[in-house]
């Protein structure tokens, strides 16, 4: 089914408000939904509201919401980037051991392992980076042969620095000092929004905006590196340029990500295919659209997180490998698979 | 094991009254017809034979180790966990890694029982204590009369009974001069205890905090929380609006730090009107005798001139 893309553009965003509006009417406690209404209202009216509804509408839920829209979309056009990169349906930043390695550095940090540069709220995105920076390059370069990427390394490698990185983080958190942090690392790790309020969302905003504008701006020789790197190069891309600049968008995005939600995998994998069926292979358009999909599917993956135990966080994390790990095999079933 | 080079040195007579003297000290102890055999449930419903009473015991959580020294049995201990730190006599013993547990180092110290308790520890690893040939007594507590009962029980395999039933006694003695005061309290405010103040783990169904809770003069918010370990959501706790909040992260616990993470909590009747506390966790995550000093620094925290009125 392919739709026209305006079509499809004005669909998705409908969709994507949509998720906003009931991420914000739905939560871990019920409140009617005239509430709500009136909270809102309230906000921009002036107009006095019930106090504990106001913290939960317009502190707790919103931030929330929009930094699970922020995540999601993030990470669904780092998926983009990397499926792009790699010339694999299969790549994603979880799978590649990127999310993993933000995790690690991350939490070196959190844990004191690492000294805080400047402040604590810049340090950890930081350390998150340099973490998925370095976790990326290591898989790039042992999956590259003569120049050419091997898919099957390009997964084993993934899987062994993730496993590595997974470990190193297991590591800290048993070899740590401050056992009261252990149960805050461990659910963190997970991923999850339960500690979004305004003031955290400045900076992944910001991440995710530059990743946004950088793949916007780097769509026609996305589409071309899909040819191969040899027909790109001879049509005049600057194809060694472009690798390392989609490796740097996908290291910042997720690293800043992961510092603020955790790890949450598989945004970056389904969504991108979701984009590509319905509007064909065109990084104009795909780019977009999977920043929009990936948005709402994240605002619903953490509402279900939400309602599925009243009263109660669930990471988020395990709802989108719940979605995500069946859908990974079913990719790889289908050998017919075509992507380019 | 190391009188063994002796016996194959010693002269067949000598060794044979030797034996004679071991065996006829041991008639004299057994006076029974099952010569100080004990077989009892545990709180799992498994049966365990001892066949005289322990004299070696190692425990695999710290709230047991304080269990045995309020049985009066503490020198019958030989091996405690990595994580135990009372009471002080604690820090001559040798210590194992009881997460996950370290079977070797425990076999190692040739214990005659080992007590365990499935808040800590998993009910499984009692198969693996029974394949070694260590009998292991797994006890269950939700309510502080369980965690009394288990001292009695204590005493009872440790042989140390009059001991225990000596401390339970005074136990009670300070629970009922407790209860005599709580009783006449008119307001029993609403309790939120949080183990963490970042992630909010608290206690859901089946806990004995809530019996801790309920004696402190308070209500516990979390009780009907199927999760007996549920992670709350910060609207939850603030549709709950609880009056007192307790964060089991010491006695000099900053107040601040929980608004400081959860900054949209300014309006909880427990925050607007300054009842956040900190208790000592040890006093109330460890399900030993110590609970009574948590009560009692429960009651500190919900009924403060209550407590100074109560405190010599």
């Amino acid at each position: 089914m392919r739709l026209r893309p305006l079509t499809l553009s004005c669909w998705l965003l409908g969709l994507l408000l949509a998720s906003v509006v009931a991420g914000v009417a739905l939560g871990s406690v019920s409140l009617a939904p005239d509430v709500v209404v009136r909270v809102l209202l309230g906000r921009m009216t002036g107009a006095a509201v019930d106090p504990v509804a106001e913290r939960i509408v317009w502190q707790l839920r919103l931030p929330r919401v929009l930094m699970a829209l922020l995540t999601g979309g993030g990470l669904a056009i780092v998926g983009v980037a990397m499926q792009t990169l790699v010339r694999n349906p299969l790549a994603e930043p979880y799978i590649l051991g990127l999310s993993s390695g933000a995790s690690a550095g991350a939490s070196l940090f959190y844990l004191g392992f690492l000294p805080p540069l400047l402040s604590r709220t810049l340090s950890m995105p930081l350390a998150a980076f340099l973490g998925a920076l370095l976790a990326l390059t290591l898989v790039y370069l042992v999956a590259r042969q003569n120049g050419v990427l091997s898919v099957t390394r390009l997964l084993l490698g993934g899987v062994a620095i993730s496993a590595l990185m997974a470990s190193i983080t297991s590591f800290v958190t048993f070899a740590s000092p401050s056992p009261d942090k252990l149960r805050a690392v461990l659910f963190w790790l997970m991923g999850s929004f339960s500690g979004a309020r305004w003031s955290l969302l400045p900076l992944p905003a910001l991440a995710t905006l530059l990743g946004l504008l950088g793949m916007l701006a780097l769509t026609r020789p996305m589409d071309l590196l899909l040819l191969g790197e040899e027909p790109a190069a001879q049509l005049g891309i600057p194809v060694e340029l472009a690798k390392r600049l989609l490796i740097l968008i996908s290291a910042l995005v997720t690293g800043t990500l992961v510092a603020f939600s955790g790890t949450i995998g598989f945004v970056g994998l389904i969504i991108p295919h979701a984009v590509r069926a319905l509007t064909g292979v065109p990084h104009r358009r795909v780019v977009p659209l999977s920043f929009l999909l990936g948005a709402a599917f994240l605002i619903w993956a953490d509402l279900v997180a939400r309602l599925l135990l009243p009263g109660t966080e669930l990471p988020v994390g395990v709802v989108t490998a719940l979605c995500g790990v069946p859908f990974f095999l079913m990719l790889l079933r289908r050998s017919h698979y075509r992507f380019g | 094991m190391t009188c063994t080079p002796a016996f194959k040195k010693m002269k067949p007579v000598r060794l044979l009254l030797l034996l004679l003297l071991l065996g006829l000290g041991a008639c004299q102890q057994a006076s029974g017809p099952a010569s100080g055999a004990l077989t009892v449930t545990d709180d799992l419903g498994r049966t365990i034979t001892l066949p005289h009473v322990p004299e070696r015991v190692v425990t695999l959580a710290p709230s047991l180790t304080e269990i045995v020294f309020a049985a009066g049995a503490g020198p019958k201990l030989v091996g405690v966990t990595t994580a135990d730190d009372y009471p002080p006599a604690v820090d001559t013993l040798p210590r194992f890694g009881a997460l996950p547990v370290n079977f070797e180092a425990i076999v190692a110290l040739q214990p005659d029982l080992v007590l365990a308790t499935d808040q800590v520890n998993n009910p499984r690893d009692a198969a693996t204590f029974e394949a070694l040939g260590l009998p292991v007594y797994f006890f269950s507590y939700h309510s502080l009369e369980d965690v009394l009962e288990a001292i009695l029980t204590t005493g009872k395999l440790l042989g140390t009974e009059a001991a225990a039933r000596r401390t339970v006694d005074s136990l009670r003695a300070r629970l009922a001069k407790l209860a005599a005061a709580v009783d006449t309290l008119r307001h029993r405010p609403t309790v939120l205890v949080l183990i963490s103040d970042e992630t909010l783990y608290a206690f859901g169904q089946g806990s004995y905090v809530h019996d801790l809770v309920a004696r402190a003069g308070g209500k516990s918010l979390t009780d009907s929380l199927s999760n007996p370990a549920p992670v709350l959501s910060d609207e939850l706790v603030l549709q709950l609006q609880p009056e007192v909040i307790v964060v089991t992260a010491g006695a000099d616990y900053d107040p601040a730090r929980l608004l400081r993470h959860h900054p949209s909590w300014d309006l909880l009747p427990a925050v607007r009107n300054r009842r956040i506390c900190g208790v000592e966790p040890s006093l109330i995550l460890r399900p030993g005798p110590r609970l009574v000093a948590g009560l009692e620094a429960l009651l500190h925290c919900l009924h403060p001139e209550l407590a100074r009125k109560l405190s010599p």
